[in-house]
C-alpha cells in the first residue's frame, strides 16, 4: 500500500470523485483545501507518479476603457460612416463629427480608419469626406469582437473563431484590448495513480503539517513527526505597500536640489496672469495666453494681486515702454484688468515671480519648485494636459552665464548623471540669454533636458530686483522616462495598477 | 513654436554651403537661430524646421533663415543693404476704416524670377505670419498679387455686406462679402473678425476691380501669384501699424532676396493729414555697453572682438567710441527691444560651448517647505501600513466629484476651455480619484489597498487668487472583507505615529453608509472623515468589493502638529 500524508490523500481522492481530471480551482472548491496547499500535494502526488500535472497556457482578452467607449458607441469610423450617410454621402469634416457626435480624441482615428477601411474618400484641401460606393452596412469582424467583448466580459483567445483571433490581433494594435497570458494546471490521474486508489492507500499519520504554539510549549513536538515541505511549491504573491515610482522619483530630485543649496518655493494652483505671464514680460496678446495656450477660470474670473501697487505700475510700464529698463517695450496698452484674469497654473516660474518678490528672498539665493502646471494640450505619446516642472531660480550679484552654465553642468551630473554636456541657444520670452541642455551618458546617448536663462531687465527690474536672476528648469518627465525604461508619458499618470504593483524599486 | 518647411536643394543654394543632407551638422547650424530640424522628406525634398524662438518671424521662411545663417557660417559679415525705389503707387485709406482695420502697407517688387518651390514657400511664410505674429489674421493679414494686372492708385475702403460681389479665390462664381462670410472657407474660419461690423473692409484698383476682402480672401482674378508673375504687389492690412510695416518688411525682403528691386508706395490718411511711405528698410541703431556685455556673458572682450561678433549675426556697427558701440539693427530684428538681445548674439556667435561653466560657492542652504517633511512622514507611515501610493490629475469632472459618490454637487474651480469633457474642474476632494482607480482595477487581485497625497482646490473669496489649495491624503481598502474596523485600525495607527490624540464623532455623508461613517477629530478640530463606502456609490464606479476610506485634511493636521510643538 502506498503512503500518502492527509491534504496528499484528499487531494487525490478529490481528483477521483471529479471523473480523474480537473483544475486547481476546482479542486479548492471539491476539497476545501487552499491553492497553495492543493500545489503542494499534487507536486507531491506527481513525484510519486500517481498524477500527471498539464500545463495549459490561455490568454484572455478584455476591452480597455477606450475600447469598452467604442463598445458602447460604436467604432469612430463607423459613428462617422453613419453621420456621413445620414448627411447625404457628401459632407465637411466638421458637419460630419458634429452630426456623429464623435469625440475631439476619436476625430483623426474615424478619419484615418475610413480610409483604410475604404469607406470614403477624405479630400484634405476642401476638408470633405465622400463616400465610396454604397456604404458598407455589414457588421466587420473587429465591431462583432467588440461586441462579443463588451461589458467586463474576458475572454479566452482559444476559445474564439479563427477569424476573430486574428481581429484580436487589429483591435489590440488599435490599443483598444487588453491581453493577459494565464497558465492553468490540469491534474491527471496516472494509471498508477488509479491502481492505487484500488489497492487502498495508507495514510501517514503521525507527520504534522502545522507547528502550533501548544505542540511548543507542551513538549509535544518531539514525539511528532514534521512533515517535510516541497520547498519549490508556488505561494500566493504578496503586493507590499510602495511609493508611487514618479513620486519617489521627484524626491530624489528634491533631495538633491536641497543637497545642491536650493530653498523650496510654493504658490498656488489658480494664478493671476499677472504672476503667470504680465511679471515675466509675456505681452497681453502672446499666443500663450489664448485659449490654446491656458486654462481660463471660468467662474470666478477676476483675482485681486496683492503686491505693491509700484510693482504693478513698473510692469504696465515695462510692457508699454520699457519703463527705466532701456528697453523699448511692446507698445501696447497694457490692461489692469486683465492682469487679474484667473488661470491654472501654466509653468512654475509663477513660484520664482513670487519668490522674487518675498520679504522674505535672500540674496544670494537658491530656490526650487515641484508643482502641477496646466496646458490645454491634446494628450498623446509625449503630451499631457497635466504635467509636473521643476524649476528654479539662482538669484546674486556678478552673476553671468558662466554660472547659469555651471547650474546646468552641475544639474547634468548631480541630477542627469552625464558624462558630458552640451549648451544650445534656447528661446523663452522671459530670459535672455536663453540656454537649453543636452547631457550625453554612455548607457543611453543625448538628451536633452533642461531649459534656462538670465531673467529679461524687462522682468527683474520692475519687480525690485537690481542683481541677475538665473532661472532654470529641468525636463524632469522626460528624465523619468529614460530612467523607468518608458516611451509614453501617459504611463506617468497610468492607472494600470499591476504595471505599479509590478514596478522594481531600482 | 512656428515649424516651416524648406526646399532642401533651394536652401543649401541659398545658403551657400552644401551639407550633403548631414542632419547632424544642419542641427548644429540650425542651432544658432534656434531651430531644430525635425523631419527630412528625402523623397519631396522638404526638410520640416521647427523655429524655437517665437520673437523672430524674420526667420520663419527660407530666404529669412538663409540670411540670418550666412553671417554665422561666415560667408557674408555686417549689415545686408536693402534698398528701396521711390512710391511708384498711391493708396487711399478711409476714415470708416478706423475701428475696423486701420492700417494697410504697401510694396512693389519687380522682376522676381518665380518657380513653384519659391511661390509655396511664400504662400507658407504668408500662412505663418498671419497665423502666429498676425494673430490668426486679427492684426495682421498679407496679400499677394501680379502689380501688371492692377491699375493704381488703389482705394482701401468700407463696404456694405451685399454691395460689392467678386470671385473669392479658388471659387469660379461671384460671391457677395455677406456669402463669402457664409459659404467660403475662409469667411467661416476668419469672418468673425469683422462680422461685427455693419461695413467691411475692401481694397480695389481705380477701376474698381476688387483686390481682395481683408482679411478674408483675395481675388480670384487679381489675388494670386503665379510662375509667370514679374511683378508682385505685397499688401498687408491690420490694427497695429508697426505690425503692419513690420510683417510687410518681412515678405518684401524675401523676394528682394529673390532677387527682386523693391518700390515703395505712398498710404494717404485723409482723415489723420497723414501721409505714409512703405515699405522703411532702413536700420536703426542702438547704443552697447562693452562692460555690460562682459558683465552678462562673464568674459572679457575687447571692443574690437565684440564689434566682430556683431557682424557674425550680421549687425552694423557704425562707431566705436570708448567703451561704447554704435550698433545697427536691421530692420527685420523686431525681437531686438534691449542691448541684453545684442548680448545674446554676441554669446551665441562666440559659441556657448567655448564659455567655461563655473559653480560659484554661494553661502546658500537649501531646504524643503516645514511642512513637505511633515506630508513625507505621512506617505512613508501609509506604505509601512502596506498601501499602495497612486498618482492622479488634479483635472476632473462634476460627475465623478460628485454624482457617482451620491453626495450634492459643490461649486469648483471650473476652467472656461477644457480640451475633453471628461477634464472640466479642479478637484475639491480626493477620494473620487481613488474610487476611479479602483475601477480602472476590478480584475486585478485583491485587497487593493491605496492611497494618494495631494492637492485639491476650493473657492474662497478671501484669497488673493479667490481660491484656495489644500495638501489631502485619502486612502482606500477594497476586499472582499473589507470593513470599518480595518479602515479605523489604520488611522488609529496614522495618528499614533504622528504623535496626535483624536476622537471620533457620529456623521452622515451620503457618501459612506448610514451609522459606519464619522467625523475625525484633532483638539476638538474637524480634520477628516473615515467610513464604509455606500453600495450605491460602489455600484457606481461597478465596485464589486467592499470598501472602506478615510480622507484627511493634512493642513489642519499639520496646523495641530505645529500648535503641539509651540
Amino acid at each position: 500500500m502506498v503512503e500518502l500524508r492527509e491534504q496528499e490523500r484528499k487531494t487525490l481522492l478529490a481528483i477521483e470523485r471529479l471523473g480523474g481530471v480537473a483544475s486547481v480551482e476546482q479542486l479548492t472548491k471539491e476539497s476545501g483545501l487552499s491553492d497553495t496547499a492543493i500545489m503542494r500535494a499534487a507536486l507531491a502526488l506527481q513525484d510519486k507518479a500517481l498524477i500527471r500535472i498539464r500545463e495549459e497556457r490561455r490568454s484572455t482578452v478584455r476591452l480597455n476603457a477606450e475600447g469598452r467607449i467604442h463598445a458602447e458607441k460604436g467604432l469612430p469610423e463607423r459613428r462617422l460612416i453613419n453621420a456621413l450617410d445620414r448627411l447625404g454621402g457628401k459632407a465637411t469634416l466638421e458637419k460630419i463629427v458634429e452630426k456623429a457626435g464623435l469625440e475631439k480624441q476619436f476625430i483623426p482615428i474615424a478619419l484615418g480608419w475610413v480610409q483604410r477601411k475604404k469607406w470614403a474618400a477624405f479630400d484634405a484641401k476642401a476638408n470633405t469626406l465622400q463616400i465610396l460606393g454604397s456604404i458598407q452596412k455589414k457588421e466587420g469582424n473587429d465591431e462583432k469582437l467588440l461586441k462579443l467583448l463588451s461589458g467586463k466580459d474576458q475572454r479566452a483567445i482559444e476559445d474564439l473563431s479563427s477569424e476573430l483571433r486574428e481581429t484580436v490581433q487589429i483591435l489590440k494594435g488599435r490599443k483598444l484590448l487588453e491581453v493577459e497570458e494565464k497558465t492553468k494546471r490540469i491534474f491527471e490521474i496516472t494509471e498508477e495513480g488509479w491502481d492505487t486508489l484500488r489497492r487502498g492507500i495508507k495514510i501517514v499519520t503521525e507527520e504534522i503539517t502545522q507547528l502550533t504554539p501548544e505542540l511548543v510549549v507542551s513538549g509535544k513536538w518531539r514525539k511528532v513527526k514534521l512533515q517535510k515541505y516541497n520547498i519549490k511549491a508556488p505561494v500566493a504573491k504578496t503586493w507590499p505597500g510602495k511609493k508611487h515610482p514618479y513620486m519617489r522619483f521627484l524626491d530624489e530630485v528634491k533631495e538633491k536640489l536641497v543637497t545642491l543649496g536650493f530653498k523650496e518655493m510654493t504658490g498656488p494652483t489658480v494664478e493671476t496672469s499677472f504672476f503667470n505671464f504680465d511679471a515675466l514680460y509675456m505681452p497681453q496678446d502672446h499666443p500663450a495666453r489664448e485659449i490654446f495656450g491656458i486654462y481660463l477660470v471660468k467662474s470666478p474670473k477676476y483675482g485681486r494681486i496683492d503686491a505693491n501697487k509700484r510693482v504693478l505700475l513698473n510692469v504696465k510700464k515695462a510692457h508699454e515702454n520699457g519703463w527705466k529698463t532701456g528697453s523699448t517695450g511692446w507698445r501696447y496698452d497694457y490692461s489692469l484688468k486683465e492682469s487679474k484674469r484667473l488661470i491654472l497654473r501654466g509653468h512654475g516660474t509663477c513660484q520664482s515671480v513670487r519668490t522674487l518678490l518675498s520679504k522674505d528672498l535672500e540674496i544670494p539665493g537658491r530656490y526650487f519648485s515641484i508643482v502641477r502646471c496646466y496646458r490645454p494640450e491634446v494628450v498623446d505619446k509625449t503630451h499631457l494636459t497635466e504635467f509636473n516642472q521643476v524649476e528654479g531660480i539662482v538669484v546674486d550679484k556678478n552673476l553671468t552665464l558662466r554660472d547659469l552654465l555651471g547650474v546646468l553642468e552641475k544639474f547634468a551630473i548631480d541630477i542627469a548623471g552625464a558624462d558630458e554636456v552640451k549648451f544650445k541657444p534656447d528661446y523663452f520670452p522671459f530670459t535672455e540669454p536663453s540656454v537649453e541642455l543636452s547631457a550625453y551618458r554612455k548607457s543611453y546617448g543625448w538628451i536633452e533636458f533642461g531649459g534656462s536663462g538670465i531673467f529679461r531687465p524687462e522682468v527683474t527690474l520692475p519687480l525690485g530686483i537690481g542683481v541677475p536672476v538665473i532661472a532654470w528648469g529641468l525636463g524632469v518627465d522626460r528624465l523619468y522616462m529614460l530612467k523607468a525604461e518608458i516611451g509614453d508619458i501617459r504611463q506617468i499618470f497610468t492607472q494600470d495598477l499591476n504595471w505599479i504593483r509590478r514596478r522594481e524599486m531600482l | 513654436m512656428p515649424t516651416i518647411d524648406v526646399d532642401y536643394v533651394d536652401f543649401e543654394r541659398l545658403l551657400g554651403i552644401e551639407l550633403h543632407k548631414d542632419m547632424e551638422k544642419l542641427n548644429d547650424i540650425l542651432a544658432l537661430v534656434k531651430g531644430e530640424a525635425k523631419l527630412f522628406d528625402e523623397e519631396e525634398g522638404i526638410v520640416s524646421i521647427e523655429i524655437k524662438d517665437t520673437n523672430r518671424p524674420d526667420v520663419w521662411n527660407i530666404e529669412g533663415l538663409a540670411r540670418a545663417l550666412r553671417g554665422f557660417l561666415g560667408i557674408e559679415k555686417g549689415l545686408r543693404h536693402y534698398a528701396v525705389g521711390k512710391p511708384i503707387m498711391e493708396v487711399h485709406v478711409d476714415k470708416r476704416l478706423r475701428n475696423i482695420r486701420p492700417y494697410i502697407g504697401c510694396s512693389i517688387v519687380k522682376d522676381v524670377k518665380l518657380s513653384d518651390t519659391i511661390i509655396r514657400g511664400f504662400m507658407h511664410l504668408q500662412d505663418k505670419l498671419d497665423q502666429t505674429y498676425g494673430r490668426n489674421r486679427q492684426r495682421t493679414s498679407i496679400g499677394l498679387y501680379d502689380f501688371s494686372l492692377i491699375t493704381p492708385p488703389l482705394s482701401y475702403i468700407v463696404a456694405k455686406p451685399t454691395e460689392i460681389s467678386f470671385v473669392p479665390l479658388g471659387f469660379e462664381e461671384k460671391m457677395s462679402l455677406k456669402e463669402i462670410l457664409k459659404r467660403h472657407p475662409k469667411g467661416i474660419e476668419y469672418g468673425h473678425i469683422v462680422s461685427g461690423h455693419s461695413v467691411y473692409p475692401i481694397l480695389l484698383d481705380s477701376k474698381g476691380n476688387v483686390l481682395s476682402f481683408p482679411p478674408i480672401i483675395n481675388s480670384n482674378d487679381l489675388g494670386k501669384i503665379t510662375e509667370i508673375t514679374k511683378h508682385v504687389l505685397v499688401e498687408v492690412t491690420g490694427t497695429l501699424h508697426e505690425t503692419v510695416l513690420n510683417t510687410l518688411n518681412m515678405v518684401t525682403l524675401s523676394l528682394i532676396d529673390r532677387g527682386g528691386k523693391a518700390y515703395s508706395a505712398t498710404i494717404h490718411y485723409p482723415h489723420e493729414k497723414l501721409e505714409v511711405v512703405t515699405p522703411k528698410l532702413e536700420s536703426w541703431l542702438m547704443d552697447l555697453d562693452v562692460e555690460y556685455v562682459n558683465k552678462v556673458i562673464g568674459l572679457s572682450l575687447s571692443p574690437k572682438q565684440i564689434a566682430k561678433l556683431l557682424a557674425k549675426a550680421e549687425f552694423g556697427v557704425k562707431k566705436i567710441e570708448n567703451a561704447k558701440l554704435h550698433v545697427q539693427i536691421p530692420c527685420y530684428r523686431i525681437d531686438v527691444m534691449h542691448p541684453i538681445d545684442l548680448v545674446e548674439d554676441i554669446a551665441i556667435a562666440y559659441g556657448y560651448n567655448a564659455i567655461r561653466p563655473l559653480w560659484r560657492k554661494l553661502p546658500t542652504t537649501g531646504g524643503m517647505k516645514l511642512e513637505q517633511g511633515l506630508l513625507n512622514i505621512a506617505r512613508e507611515l501609509m506604505v509601512g501600513f502596506g498601501f499602495q501610493e497612486v498618482l492622479t490629475y488634479t483635472l476632473t469632472n462634476p460627475e465623478n466629484l460628485f454624482t457617482k459618490m451620491n453626495c450634492k454637487r459643490e461649486r469648483t474651480v471650473k476652467v472656461a476651455n477644457p480640451k475633453v469633457q471628461t477634464l472640466t474642474c479642479l478637484r475639491n476632494w480626493l477620494l473620487p480619484n481613488l474610487m476611479e482607480f479602483l475601477s480602472n482595477n476590478l480584475h486585478m487581485e485583491y485587497p487593493q489597498k491605496l492611497f494618494e497625497l495631494g492637492i485639491v482646490t476650493l473657492l474662497d473669496e478671501k484669497e488673493e487668487t479667490k481660491t484656495r489649495d489644500e495638501n489631502r491624503l485619502a486612502a482606500v481598502i477594497s476586499h472582499a472583507n473589507a470593513n470599518f474596523s480595518e479602515i479605523k485600525s489604520t488611522i488609529d495607527a496614522f495618528f499614533m505615529n504622528m504623535g496626535l490624540e483624536w476622537q471620533i464623532q457620529e456623521t452622515v455623508h451620503s457618501s459612506f453608509i448610514d451609522g459606519r461613517v464619522g467625523i475625525l477629530l484633532v483638539n476638538g478640530i474637524n480634520v477628516g472623515i473615515i467610513g464604509e463606502i455606500n453600495p450605491k456609490v460602489l455600484n457606481a464606479w461597478k465596485l464589486e468589493n467592499p470598501t472602506a476610506a478615510f480622507e484627511l485634511n493634512m493642513e489642519k493636521i499639520i496646523k495641530q502638529l505645529n500648535a503641539g510643538n509651540k
